[in-house]
Parts: C-alpha cells; sequence; structure tokens
C-alpha cells in the first residue's frame, strides 16, 4: 500500500494550521527546498527592529514627556494647587515605590484579586446552567425570560440594593462581581452548546454513548473554546464591577485605595491605583488567553 | 451477523394527507445480506438520505419496519455505526483517542479499548499518527480516521453518507480503492448511500437505484466483476451507461 503521506497531501485543511503534512515521531525531516535569501549584515537586521520598535512608542514618548513638562514647569508656574492635580510621571513613580515598601498596593491588590476569584468561582454555576439551557429545550424557555429581564440591569445598579442586602461587606462586593462575571460565561455557555455540529453529537449517538456520554463527552468539550470566551469577557466586566464596587462599598482593595487617596488629596496614589486596575485587568485577559491555548490546542478559535 | 431488512417503508413530512405534507419514501423495501456492500443509488432529492437516517435510528418510518438481523431497529447505537461526508471527528481528540471513543463508549477497559484502537489505526494505514489531532491531517487521512473509528466498534451494519464526496477526485479515487481493500480484510454488511455511479460500481455488489420524490425503488443491480474493478472493463462501461440512462431518466421526471 502507498505511504498516507505520498497519497493524500490535497485534502481540505484547516486555515493556516499546518501547512504540511505532519510527519510521525522520528522520521527525518526532509531538506528545504527553497533556499533562504543571503541574510543582511547582523548591524542592519539589529538597528531596523530596534528602530521600528522605538518608532513605535514614540507617540507614548512625547505624550509622557509632555506630561512630565505640564505637570512640573507650566502647571506650577500658574499655579501650584493645579499641579496637585496632575502629579507627574516622576512623582507617581516615586508613589508606587513608596507604596510598594510599605506593602499598602499588594494588600489592596490581592483584597481585590481575591474577590474576583472567589466571584469567579461561584460563578462557574453559568456552565451547568448555559448547558442545560442549550440542551433542553424546556429549560430554556423557562429560564430564558428571567436571564433577560436581568442581563440588561449594570451591575452597578445593583450597588444600593445590595448594601441593604449584605451590608458593607465582601459579601456585597463579590455578589456585585458576580452580576458581571455570571451573564458573559453564560450566554456564551447557551450559544455555544446550541451551536456545536449536529454530526458530532450524531457520529457519538451512532458509536453507542449516551444521552449522558453526548453532554459530557462531546457538547461540553465542543462548547469548551466559547466557554473559555465567556470566562474572559466576565473577567473583564467583573474588574471593572469590582472596582466600583469597592469604591462605595469596602475597606480594602484597589477601588477603596484610590478613593481613599481622594480623600487625602495624594492624586499621585490615584494614577498608581489606576494604572495598577488597567495594568492587571490586561494581565488577567492574556492569562486566561495563554491557558484557552495551552489546554484546548486544537481549537482554531483560541488559537489567535 | 448483520442483515438488513426494509421492507413496506414510507417516510412523510408533515402531517400525511395533509397540504404540505412531503412524501420523501414511498413503499421501499429491500434486503442487505451478511456481509454484502450495497449501495444505495439516487440523484439529491430521492430520499437516500431520510432513508440512511432511519436505518440509523435518527429518524423514524411513517410505516414499515427496518430491521437487523430480524430486529426492529431502536435509537442510534454503535451496531450501525455511521461514517459522514464531513468525518465528523471529535476536533479536541487524538486519532487515537478518536479511535478509542467507541470502544470506552461500550465500556471496554482502556487498555483493551487502545489496543483494539491501535489495531484499525493500522488496517487503515494511520500507524505513526495516532497522536495528531484531526486538524493536523488532509481530508483523505481524516477520512481513514473516520473508517477506523467506525469499524472499531464492529457494526452489524456500516453505514455510510457520501464517504468520500469531500475529497478531490485522485484521493476520492485512492480512498475507495483502500475501503475495497480493507472491506475484504474485514468484511461487513454496508449500506453507502452516493450521487456518484463511479463509485457505486466500483464498490458494490449491488446496486440499489431510488427513483425521484418520493424515492421508490427503481432498479436492484448485482455487479459481477472481479475486484479491485477496472474502469474501462467493457461490463463497468456497460453499467456505467445503464445507470447514468436511468438517473437522467429520473432527472428529467423530477
Amino acid at each position: 500500500m502507498p505511504h498516507p503521506l505520498r497519497t493524500t497531501t490535497t485534502g481540505p485543511r484547516m486555515e493556516g494550521v499546518a501547512a504540511e503534512v505532519p510527519r510521525p515521531a522520528g522520521q527525518p525531516v526532509p531538506p528545504a527546498v527553497q533556499t533562504a535569501p543571503p541574510p543582511s549584515p547582523a548591524w542592519r537586521r539589529h538597528a531596523g527592529s530596534a528602530g521600528r520598535h522605538l518608532s513605535r512608542y514614540a507617540l507614548l514618548v512625547v505624550l509622557i514627556a509632555l506630561w512630565q513638562f505640564t505637570s512640573t514647569v507650566w502647571l506650577p508656574a500658574k499655579d501650584p494647587y493645579l499641579a496637585v492635580l496632575m502629579p507627574a510621571p516622576t512623582s507617581i513613580i516615586a508613589a508606587t515605590a513608596e507604596l510598594v515598601a510599605n506593602g499598602d498596593l499588594f494588600m489592596h491588590l490581592f483584597a481585590s484579586l481575591k474577590r474576583e476569584l472567589s466571584a469567579f468561582v461561584l460563578s462557574l454555576a453559568a456552565i451547568p446552567l448555559g448547558i442545560a439551557m442549550g440542551w433542553w429545550r424546556p429549560v430554556y424557555v423557562q429560564v430564558n425570560p428571567v436571564i433577560e429581564i436581568l442581563r440588561p440591569i449594570p451591575p452597578l445598579a445593583w450597588i444600593p440594593l445590595s448594601i441593604l442586602w449584605f451590608g458593607l461587606s465582601d459579601m456585597q462586593n463579590q455578589f456585585i462581581i458576580l452580576l458581571g462575571i455570571f451573564f458573559p460565561i453564560l450566554v456564551n455557555t447557551v450559544t455555544a452548546v446550541r451551536t456545536v455540529d449536529a454530526n458530532l453529537i450524531r457520529a457519538s449517538r451512532t458509536l453507542g454513548a449516551s444521552e449522558w456520554d453526548v453532554l459530557r463527552t462531546v457538547v461540553f468539550k465542543a462548547a469548551l473554546p466559547q466557554i473559555i470566551t465567556g470566562i474572559r469577557i466576565g473577567l473583564g466586566v467583573g474588574w471593572m464591577a469590582l472596582v466600583a464596587a469597592e469604591l462605595v462599598g469596602a475597606t480594602t482593595g484597589l477601588g477603596f485605595m484610590i478613593n481613599d487617596a481622594r480623600s487625602i488629596l495624594r492624586t499621585d496614589i490615584i494614577v498608581v491605583g489606576m494604572l495598577t486596575i488597567g495594568v492587571m485587568g490586561l494581565l488577567i485577559d492574556l492569562g486566561i488567553r495563554w491557558l484557552g491555548k495551552r489546554l484546548l490546542p486544537w481549537s482554531p478559535a483560541l488559537a489567535k | 451477523m448483520g442483515s438488513l431488512s426494509v421492507s413496506g417503508v414510507t417516510k412523510v413530512y408533515g402531517v400525511p394527507g395533509a397540504p404540505g405534507a412531503v412524501t420523501a419514501l414511498s413503499n421501499l423495501s429491500f434486503e442487505i445480506a451478511n456481509h454484502e456492500f450495497c449501495t444505495i443509488l439516487g440523484h439529491s432529492g430521492c430520499g437516500k438520505t431520510t432513508l440512511l437516517n432511519m436505518v440509523a435510528g435518527f429518524e423514524r418510518a411513517t410505516e414499515g419496519t427496518i430491521a437487523v438481523d430480524g430486529t426492529p431497529v431502536g435509537p442510534p447505537g454503535w451496531e450501525r455505526s455511521m461514517m459522514f461526508q464531513d468525518y465528523a471527528l471529535f476536533p479536541w481528540l487524538t486519532v487515537r483517542d478518536n479511535v478509542m471513543y467507541g470502544p470506552r463508549m461500550k465500556r471496554e477497559p482502556k487498555d483493551e479499548a487502545r489496543r483494539q484502537a491501535d489495531e484499525l489505526i493500522t488496517l487503515v494505514g494511520l500507524a505513526g499518527f495516532e497522536k495528531h489531532y484531526p486538524h493536523q491531517l488532509s481530508g483523505g487521512m481524516r477520512q481513514r480516521v473516520a473508517l477506523a473509528r467506525a469499524l472499531v466498534v464492529c457494526p452489524r451494519v456500516l453505514l455510510m453518507d457520501e464517504p468520500f464526496a469531500a475529497l478531490d477526485s485522485q484521493t476520492r479515487s485512492f480512498m475507495q480503492d483502500e475501503l475495497v481493500r480493507i472491506w475484504r480484510h474485514e468484511p461487513k454488511t454496508v449500506m453507502l448511500v452516493t450521487h456518484s455511479i463511479d463509485e457505486a460500481i466500483k464498490l458494490s455488489d449491488r446496486i440499489i437505484v431510488l427513483s425521484s420524490r418520493p424515492g421508490r425503488l427503481k432498479a436492484q443491480i448485482p455487479v459481477d466483476l472481479p475486484r479491485p474493478r477496472d474502469e474501462d472493463h467493457p461490463v463497468y462501461r456497460a453499467l456505467k451507461k445503464q445507470l447514468r440512462d436511468m438517473i437522467h431518466e429520473e432527472m428529467e421526471e423530477g
């Protein structure tokens, strides 16, 4: 029988993946047919890429320089009070060093992360609920109207009522974050389950899978990439809701830290807090993406 | 064992007799013997996919019975495993895990499932690719995985829904030869549905031609040529012309 490599290289393939037919392990890699273009001198390549990188951040650098000038030269000349409202980049760096040294920054950051994490764990309940809604029509018909009424209410609109329910407590904060994380996970799970390739379900049934097997081994697995997308969106929304909730109802956390700094006019601490919130939000997002790629290497949706 | 009997099967979509009701199949009867390779040939809309869905257990016949070894068919199960045009491989499972899926659903122990899977993977010529994911394979290789996955559960009847339609013509022709090789090695009762006359002649012991909607049995033609079959053989060419005329006639009527 001819080797499969030689005979079946023309079939359709998923875009972007495996430009070549994979080889069984242990088989030598054939030499590349095309020769690479002659290398340019090393100094030119280095200078070129460094130049490109620098030019990408040119505007940012100019803006920061302008900001520094405004805060330390221009504003103090006009009115020293205005200078306080616009802390210079250098004083922000100093404030960061101060907050790191006395431990405040990490204390508040961990308080916020802890709230986000515990709300996230609770909101994982959206996954089984979403699967049930996507799989069993009667569940969808009953539950969907409730969801459609609750979903458009911004988590922040729940703050007054939640303070009356839970008091100014961690529980209240987590409730607000939970509302932010829950719905994106739910909506994405429902859509994912409803759009699972029908032939995958049929294939599993003709291979002897029971209804429970189909849910466990096909529907859940096929829905996972989009569930992870839902988690990414949810954690982002939750992070925003978290900071807002801490502004009013907490004695720790980044939201509390920046609001507390306002009362003592430490604008530098406010900006440090804001930047930390932004960077942390970005890191959470990148972390989930990285995890998704690692855990589900087969998914073209997560490979991007 | 694995004989399939279809007797007096009618399928109506909608309420029979009511306006808007569509009769897909009408009073269809035929048998497929144990280890016979039988092809259902017809142009699109003749109800051949409906027939396949009913044999698999995805749909129920409005009238008549479908039985495997004398037992009327119930919900889908491994005794009627199926190959799909779009492969329907589980993209999150490796080649080996895809093939192991059926045995695992039959609650075979993991080692045994793995042994069975590896045997079939070797049979379809994919040894060395056990750890690849479907998206890393070409179309022909994916369909080999699908064949191994459908065979490993030892179905009484193997169902094929235009399994090679998505492949380019060279790969398709090669895969047809491969299917014949594998089927002779591992004889199974096969019901294949296709609109390709060449595929039908190349593969089958017998060809069942369906008429236009509603699908009725138009002809049953045994193919008495030695395998592998030569397209230039006079009998092959005569058969091809006969079938082409038949299908043409049906298309003009439909």
